[in-house]
């Protein structure tokens, strides 16, 4: 079994690996152990902050006693084992606020900075590409992005060499990359990030090269990266949404004389695949490469709190999710299970089409993972299982407006005598409500706040998305009175209505107290891993899938 | 031997009929599920009607037509199956309790 290694990159990236994560709490990725890797120029960025915090969430829910992060399982929710790392190039201190600043065009002698800077010039900018803020990312500027990211990567394996100064965020690097040297060519990589903006755009063809050049410095050219043998996947994902255009008054300093303008992402993606169809080392470096785009028209992610200038970075860039992310990681999902087509000397291009009718996609399950060994059927079992449990936690046991969620469970299976779970704290429990609350949805002072899966359903309206649209209201009324086992719109996956005198859930509980985990099959040791695979059993059971 | 048949026999209606109560109430969820203390509070109501139905049956509709001794003795019958038949619907009831443990009649007891 290949080690499974994902690297994130800029915002984008990080969306990408919010779904990604998502995946992986549904269950889909069984028996795993997956290195992280969380890439950005920007430490502070707010949709790097919110899949840093999501992952962590997802391992303080797996974490039993000493066991930091818990361990892989198979069949239940949060099966796979997540490990974080992260990396950021550090544009905050002194002298490393700008390209000028950074390479140190004014140092050496005359000739050396006449040469350096006529060098710069002929590539960058003078007045505005070599000046900009590089904390909030390359804004577009790939040209200048792809070598700082280059830079960043090799100088953080020059630092570890020396031994001196350091940093946190390095030391985090040489642990992802030591990991990924000793996996040798049983090392799959999946990289998320964008094409058309900046840090992902910038970074995608430069990252295998930097980690190979990384792992040449780190061990004084005794070891290397194999690309022949260590596979590389990424995504080639174009423009899928926008963002107000920057204002003159906004570009008048230095700090923002660049700020990526979102009216150019088409012609940036243009001229990304045509360097990506083209470019050698990119073919060489890369197995498959999964070319992903929203061929309509691009949402708009500016909101009431944005104001009037154009958010380049920072913790205030928290832009939705998009129905594209879920797509880039369910090509990760194939990347990684895949048993043929990654022994090729050049990279392949992967790309499918869904049902477009009335100017709206229409997206069922197969058209996100497949169907080949029923991964379809699993994704729809699981995403499936994982929705009706968010509903019965956030609404059914009120988590969502402040009741105790998935502590209602316990309860339950209290009152049924089924004392084992009776060890599961008061704090665990909350840990899975704010899980789902993220998953799914939340209020804040009885306003609705969709989560993850209602933000991607919105990007797809008025097209269908998978479930029924009775599995989506947002009041709390319909919420409260919502029958969690008719999520489907085949009916034939709906739980059973239990006859007259019951109703579906009063049937699903009768299954929970029926239903077990199974220590074996599902690998799960600890109290709260039976817990979740008992519930996982019993809504599996429910559904009436067949997936033998 | 009459009055022995209509206590038992009424003894096990009620609790067919509790078992009945106890599956139709529907589990809760949420932090506060009242669903376990309904089937308790149903299961004692149907344990004090029991020994009363029991009894008015026994006396109203299948009293004999004969002589006072004979009625006598059937009234003192009556009253002890009575009394048998409560003991009997909480004996029979506490069994289903226990063997069911785990499902809604395991909410009895």
């Amino acid at each position: 079994m290949d080690k499974l290694f994902v690297i994130a990159i800029g915002g984008t990236g990080m969306r990408c690996l919010e779904s990604f994560t998502h995946l992986c709490a549904i269950g889909m990725f069984d028996n795993q152990e997956i290195e992280v890797l969380t890439l950005d120029t920007d430490q502070t960025n707010g949709n790097k902050g919110r899949v840093e915090g999501l992952i962590h969430l997802y391992n303080r829910i797996k974490t039993s006693g000493s066991i930091q992060g818990g361990t892989p399982n198979a069949n239940t929710f949060f099966s796979a084992k997540l490990n974080l790392h992260k990396y950021y190039t550090n544009y905050s201190s002194l002298g490393r606020e700008s390209y000028k600043n950074i390479s140190k065009i004014s140092s050496g002698s005359i000739e050396q900075q006449k040469a350096n800077g006529l060098i710069s010039d002929l590539f960058l900018d003078n007045n505005s590409v070599q000046e900009f803020n590089l904390a909030h990312g390359y804004r577009a500027q790939t040209h200048l992005g792809s070598l700082l990211m280059y830079h960043g990567i090799v100088e953080a394996a020059r630092n570890i060499t020396k031994g001196k100064d350091v940093q946190q965020e390095e030391r985090e690097l040489e642990i992802f990359i030591s990991k990924l040297e000793k996996s040798g060519s049983n090392a799959r990589i999946f990289i998320f990030g964008s094409i058309f903006g900046g840090t992902g755009a910038s970074s995608i063809p430069v990252i295998p090269k930097a980690l190979q050049d990384f792992v040449k410095i780190r061990s004084g050219g005794t070891s290397s990266l194999d690309f022949s043998k260590a596979k590389f996947g990424s995504t080639l994902l174009t423009e899928y949404f926008t963002f107000k255009k920057p204002d003159d008054k906004q570009k008048l300093t230095k700090e923002d004389s660049v700020i990526a303008d979102s009216s150019f992402f088409p012609l940036n993606s243009q001229a990304a695949l045509q360097f990506y169809q083209n470019d050698p080392t990119v073919q060489k470096c890369y197995k498959i490469l999964y070319h992903i785009g929203w061929p309509i028209e691009s949402k708009n992610v500016d909101d009431e709190t944005s104001g009037h200038k154009t958010i380049t970075g920072g913790a205030t860039q928290k832009n939705p999710c998009h129905i594209t992310e879920l797509l880039c990681a369910c090509a990760a999902y194939d990347f990684f299970t895949r048993k043929e087509g990654l022994d090729v000397a050049k990279a392949e291009y992967l790309y499918k089409s869904v049902a477009f009718k009335n100017n709206t996609f229409n997206f069922s399950f197969n058209d996100f993972v497949g169907n080949i060994n029923k991964s379809g059927e699993i994704f729809a079992n699981r995403l499936g299982a994982f929705f009706s449990l968010a509903h019965i936690c956030l609404s059914k046991n009120g988590a969502a407006i402040g009741d105790n969620g998935i502590k209602g469970f316990i309860v339950q299976c209290e009152q049924q005598k089924l004392s084992q779970y009776n060890t599961i704290t008061d704090e665990e429990c909350i840990e899975m409500n704010d899980y789902f609350k993220l998953f799914a949805y939340n209020f804040d002072n009885s306003r609705f706040k969709p989560g993850w899966i209602y933000q991607i359903r919105n990007t797809v309206l008025p097209g269908s998305f998978l479930f029924d649209s009775k599995a989506f209201p947002d009041s709390a009324a319909e919420l409260k009175k919502m029958d969690v086992g008719t999520l489907f719109i085949d009916k034939k996956f709906h739980w059973p209505d239990g006859g007259i005198l019951s109703n579906s859930y009063d049937k699903f509980v009768k299954e929970l107290i029926k239903s077990n985990p199974n220590s074996d099959t599902q690998k799960v040791n600890t109290t709260k891993e039976k817990f979740l695979a008992h519930i996982y059993n019993a809504i599996t059971i429910s559904q009436n899938f067949n997936l033998n | 031997m009459t009055a022995y048949i209509i206590s038992i026999v009424t003894a096990l209606v009620f609790l067919l009929i509790s078992v009945f109560i106890a599956n139709a109430i529907k589990f809760e969820g949420g932090s506060n599920p009242k669903d376990s203390g309904k089937r308790k509070i149903w299961f004692w109501i149907l344990a004090i009607l029991n020994p009363s139905i029991n009894f008015m049956l026994g006396y109203f509709v299948f009293i004999p037509k004969a002589n006072i001794m004979i009625v006598e003795k059937y009234i003192s019958d009556l009253s002890i199956g009575t009394g048998i038949g409560f003991v009997l619907y909480i004996v029979i009831g506490f069994i289903l309790s226990k063997m069911f443990k785990n499902g809604k009649l395991g909410h009895w007891f």
